[in-house]
């Protein structure tokens, strides 16, 4: 019934020319009839037709009626508004110009930024009813510990028994910390590929309530029995990147390392795991660990501390319970291992140790950690730009609707209402931001490829998914009405408030109280302060960048030649005598080839990780509070870095691994952690807390501190230890060269090559790109903020200009007088300058308090600088003042040039 | 000759109840026809039955179809649907239930 109405009205609405044809063509035929009887009755011809009309009533209401019957009277107004606007839009080109442009940029940037506001930090897991996942422990930690009282990384017995007691969960699963990055052979392919491979329990799929693709997911089955289950599910992407999205993918097979999986299922595309910007290529059971490279073995270990765990809450139980429950049973399943080790000291850490529930609903994130803040603050910058643009489209409507103050008083005296001409002018505003928000969804889809490119800081370009979506178009839309409120509502308030004689009497309206616009002159202070406030951010941010790329790293970053071989490929332990001499052999080739100075493996070489342990030095209290960084390394690792050696000797052939152990320690571990006055060259200590003879290690040298996994870390304490000691599986070789690096590159692969032809070469760079990579963010921030600057700069300088241009042409006639009695050109000139550099000193009188809050809000984020300082506070201030004074000297010219013959008699 | 105006939210009725005696009518057949049937009391504002005649049609509760006058004038003739014999049935027992209070009170005083 209802539908059957909606469809009459809409059939209606396509049919408007021939509804009013017909309407027309009835009433007529209605009257002329009434006339022709009336006629006949005998009236005369003029008092017949008189008398029809009076009967039948005024004929354009009634139309008028019928027509509003129909339920469209509204959207034929808002046409009309809108092709009236579409016509004001093209009578002044220029302006439309800028304000779309402007408004373009500035509804562009912030849907960009806040696509990937939303792809790290807002947007929920593609699985089901993700409010009721939690993880236990809080992020942050991966990797494996042995530590007691972890309560982010658990064992794997430790989650079947959590599993097995809890109450909370309707399911708990369990997902490794880390991916392993494999080389894998897809069937029938001789080249290895590299894969990422996330382990999980079987358990997992089901959890997330997440079903294949193709084929099945991982089952609670795959994951019953260690080792006994070769398969594996992939993801979508990776099945069409890597298969060509083969239709027959459940009959392939991925060798890696000894073991043959097949591949089940296929993943859903939207599911791209539990972690945000980190998108496994497949998905193997736990039961499988050992099989998977690295391999390893720790499955049935109730001490290899190395997954997350997460569980969905039952229906009804509340996050308070379920911390409950899982804190009692943590303490409990612990204790309880057989072989855990009850010392005083462990029980101590355990006891102390508070497991606290995490919510999942967003996904796990290590993005989200390094980019929330730099977001934020670029959500903030480009939200000032917005407004900024708005004042300026708010001033130049202005200026325009003064300008239209006859048309309007014209509409007004033929009787439109003032909501009507309010809604006409608002409809102008709503059309111009429109046409912006298009334009800035279109440029946002290239910020968005380039942003992402910035983020990812290299080749490897991080899997977040930021393209346009509905919720992002709601974003835009939201943003979009938004702004043509603020630059809308003044003008249009304004355009309804006219003095209607005034207007209509008056030629220009030149004597009125409009020619002082305070209104645009407030807006130009606001842009101002604004602009202030964000120089004065980019100033900030880009010291702090040029403060971290001057940081001491304490090695020379220059000219190394870095690159990742997985060494797993051989199939042998890193402790196999085979192993150790391999890694010597590709050392000593490589360190051989011509314009190659030096060439090393390190287990690190710059913010790659750690291994930590504890420490204890006789004769100094055991310190329980520091733990010491170890980097395992080639003997030629120091002269590869260029660390300058400041006592003792480096590791040479004589440190063998039934030598006894020794150990180059950093400058700041010599001198803090041994005794005072004591050369600790030839000093014993033990790694770990108890001083067992197997962890006896000598000090054979001191070497210069140096930066480990950050620029803005403080000095660290580090030792270095001689890889046939403590054999590393390593991955990283660092080359010092001389001349061309792909020349160099290209010998240095074959040189590795010619000594195991299988071993995969991957992620070759320098260690400068590596060490520049960490301040990804801060680059980020440094280089968005200064253009976002300069764009706030250029937008109020427009806005300056606008301003001024209007309010000399109000003035021409004011202006001719004074040339008329006298007045020099230059003193024309400053009255006009004069009242520009007021409006800016305005402006930095509000701003410089705002930079100095604003400042403060953001001084975590930098480096090397204690919140604003004075030479970006007066830099940017003058350069306000320059470009103002630049954007004013034009209408001050022209001002000065006014005749005042010509201006007089334009009146 | 003083006409009485029609009582408000009667004009749909005296539509439907019009096109019900007659089958299809065009504006100006019906406006006479309500004139005749009320003895030239009812006064009906001729213009009023076409945004009325368009309500009904949203309703459906009428169809309209171009055809000819007996003068060989194209007129656009109105006629009942299903619908709109239910809604004369309703507004009929509705004017009648009102009618009939407004008349008890009259007659008690």
């Amino acid at each position: 019934m209802i539908v059957d109405e909606a469809l009459r009205r809409i059939r209606m609405l396509f049919r408007g020319k021939q509804f009013q044809h017909d309407l027309d063509e009835e009433m007529r035929l209605h009257k002329e009839l009434r006339e022709q009887e009336l006629l006949n009755r005998g009236l005369s011809r003029d008092d017949a037709r008189g008398a029809a009309s009076r009967s039948f009533g005024n004929v354009t209401s009634i139309k008028e009626t019928s027509f509003q019957a129909w339920g469209w009277s509204w959207l034929e107004s808002l046409l009309q508004d809108m092709r009236y606007g579409v016509r004001s839009m093209f009578r002044s080109p220029v302006l439309t110009l800028v304000a779309l442009l402007s408004l373009g940029l500035g509804i562009g940037a912030n849907t960009a930024i806040f696509s990937f506001l939303d792809a790290v930090m807002l947007r929920s897991l593609p699985v089901k009813q993700p409010a009721q996942l939690y993880m236990l422990g809080e992020e942050g930690e991966s990797g494996i510990t042995d530590r007691y009282g972890s309560t982010t990384l658990y064992s794997y017995p430790f989650y079947r028994q959590l599993q097995q007691k809890n109450v909370v969960f309707s399911d708990v699963s369990a997902i490794f910390s880390m991916l392993n990055g494999v080389h894998g052979t897809i069937d029938g392919r001789n080249e290895t590929e590299e894969m990422k491979v996330q382990l999980v329990s079987g358990t997992y799929f089901p959890m997330l309530g997440v079903q294949a693709a193709i084929g099945r997911a991982l089952t609670e089955a795959d994951d019953d029995s260690e080792g006994d289950h070769p398969v594996a599910v992939v993801s979508y992407a990776w099945w069409k990147r890597a298969l060509a999205a083969d239709p027959s993918v459940l009959k392939r097979t991925i060798k890696m390392g000894k073991t043959t999986f097949n591949i089940i299922g296929v993943a859903p595309p939207e599911f791209f795991g539990t972690k945000v910007g980190e998108a496994p290529d497949m998905w193997v059971p736990m039961s499988m660990m050992k099989s998977v490279p690295p391999g390893w073995n720790g499955y049935k270990d109730d001490f290899f501390q190395s997954m997350y765990i997460m569980g969905r809450l039952k229906p009804g139980v509340s996050k308070e319970q379920a911390t409950s429950n899982v804190n009692v049973l943590y303490q409990q399943i612990t204790r309880a291992f057989p072989d855990g080790d009850l010392n005083p000291r462990n029980l101590a850490d355990l006891s102390k140790a508070h497991v606290a529930l995490t919510s999942m609903a967003t996904g796990l994130s290590s993005l989200r950690e390094r980019f929330s803040e730099p977001l934020k603050i670029l959500m903030a910058v480009t939200a000032l730009v917005l407004l900024i643009a708005c004042a300026n489209i708010a001033n130049l409507l202005l200026a325009r609707s003064t300008a239209r103050v006859r048309e309007l008083a014209v509409r007004q005296a033929l009787g439109a209402s003032r909501m009507r001409i309010a809604r006409q002018l608002f409809t102008e505003s709503l059309l111009l931001a429109g046409f912006g928000g298009l334009v800035g969804i279109f440029l946002a889809v290239f910020a968005n490829k380039l942003l992402l490119r910035m983020i990812s800081g290299g080749n490897d370009i991080i899997p977040l998914d930021v393209s346009i979506n509905m919720r992002l178009l709601f974003f835009t839309l939201a943003v979009t009405v938004a702004t043509a409120v603020v630059f809308g509502i003044i003008p249009a308030a304004r355009g309804t408030h006219i003095g209607l004689t005034a207007a209509l009497k008056d030629g220009r309206g030149s004597s009125n109280g409009n020619a002082r616009s305070p209104l645009g002159k407030a807006l130009i202070v606001t842009q101002v302060a604004i602009s202030l406030v964000l120089m004065v951010g980019a100033a900030l941010f880009t010291r702090s960048l040029v403060n971290l790329s001057h940081v001491d790293t304490g090695f020379n970053r220059d000219g190394v030649l870095r690159l990742e071989i997985d060494s797993n490929v051989t199939g042998r332990k890193e402790n196999d005598p085979r192993q150790i001499a391999m890694f010597q052999e590709i050392e000593r080739r490589v360190g051989a080839l011509p314009g190659v100075k030096a060439a090393s493996f390190a287990s690190f070489f710059f913010n790659q990780g750690s291994w930590n342990t504890g420490i204890r030095v006789p004769g100094m209290d055991a310190r329980e509070d520091i733990n010491i960084k170890h980097n395992v390394i080639g003997n030629g690792y120091f002269a590869t870095m260029q660390i300058p050696l400041l006592a003792g000797r480096t590791f040479g052939p004589e440190d063998t691994s039934t030598s006894h152990r020794v150990a180059i320690i950093s400058e700041q571990m010599a001198k803090d952690l041994f005794p005072p006055g004591i050369n600790p060259i030839g000093h014993h200590y033990y790694t770990g807390f108890d001083p067992k003879p197997d962890d006896d290690i000598e000090v054979v040298g001191i070497v210069k501190d140096v930066k480990f996994r950050s620029l803005q870390e403080p000095p660290q304490y580090i030792d270095y230890i001689p890889n046939p000691q403590h054999p590393w599986g390593y991955g990283s070789l660092g080359v010092r060269y001389n001349g061309n690096f792909n020349t160099i590159s290209r010998e240095v692969q074959q040189a590795i090559h010619s000594i195991d032809r299988t071993l995969p070469i991957s992620h070759i760079t320098t260690l400068d790109t590596q060490v520049a990579r960490t301040v990804t963010n801060q680059r980020l921030v440094a280089q968005l903020s200064t253009f976002f600057g300069f764009l706030a700069v250029f937008l109020s300088c427009i806005g300056i200009y606008g301003l001024m241009s209007y309010t000399i042409g109000r003035r021409t006639n004011e202006i001719g007088i004074r040339v008329a009695i006298g007045a020099s050109h230059a003193s024309i000139r400053w009255l006009v300058m004069r009242e520009i550099i007021f409006l800016v000193a305005a402006g930095v009188a509000i701003g410089v308090p705002i930079t100095l809050l604003g400042s403060r809000v953001v001084a975590s984020m930098l480096f090397g600088l204690s919140g604003a300082e004075v030479v970006s506070l007066l830099a940017a201030i003058a350069v306000l003042f320059l470009v103002a004074i630049l954007a004013g000297y034009l209408p001050a010219r022209r001002a000065a040039g006014i005749d005042p013959a010509i201006a007089l008699r334009y009146e | 000759m003083k006409r009485d105006e029609i009582p408000p939210g009667t004009l749909y009725l005296l539509i439907l109840k019009t096109l019900a005696l007659h089958g299809s009518l065009h504006g100006y057949e019906m406006a006479n026809s309500i004139q005749q049937s009320s003895e030239d009391v009812l006064r009906v504002e001729e213009g009023s039955l076409y945004p009325a005649l368009q309500r009904m049609l949203i309703k459906g509760w009428v169809t309209a179809e171009w055809g000819v006058t007996a003068g060989n004038r194209r007129a656009r003739y109105y006629s009942l649907t299903t619908a709109g014999h239910k809604q004369l049935g309703l507004e009929l027992s509705q004017f009648q239930r009102v009618f009939g209070a407004i008349n008890r009170v009259i007659q008690i005083a």
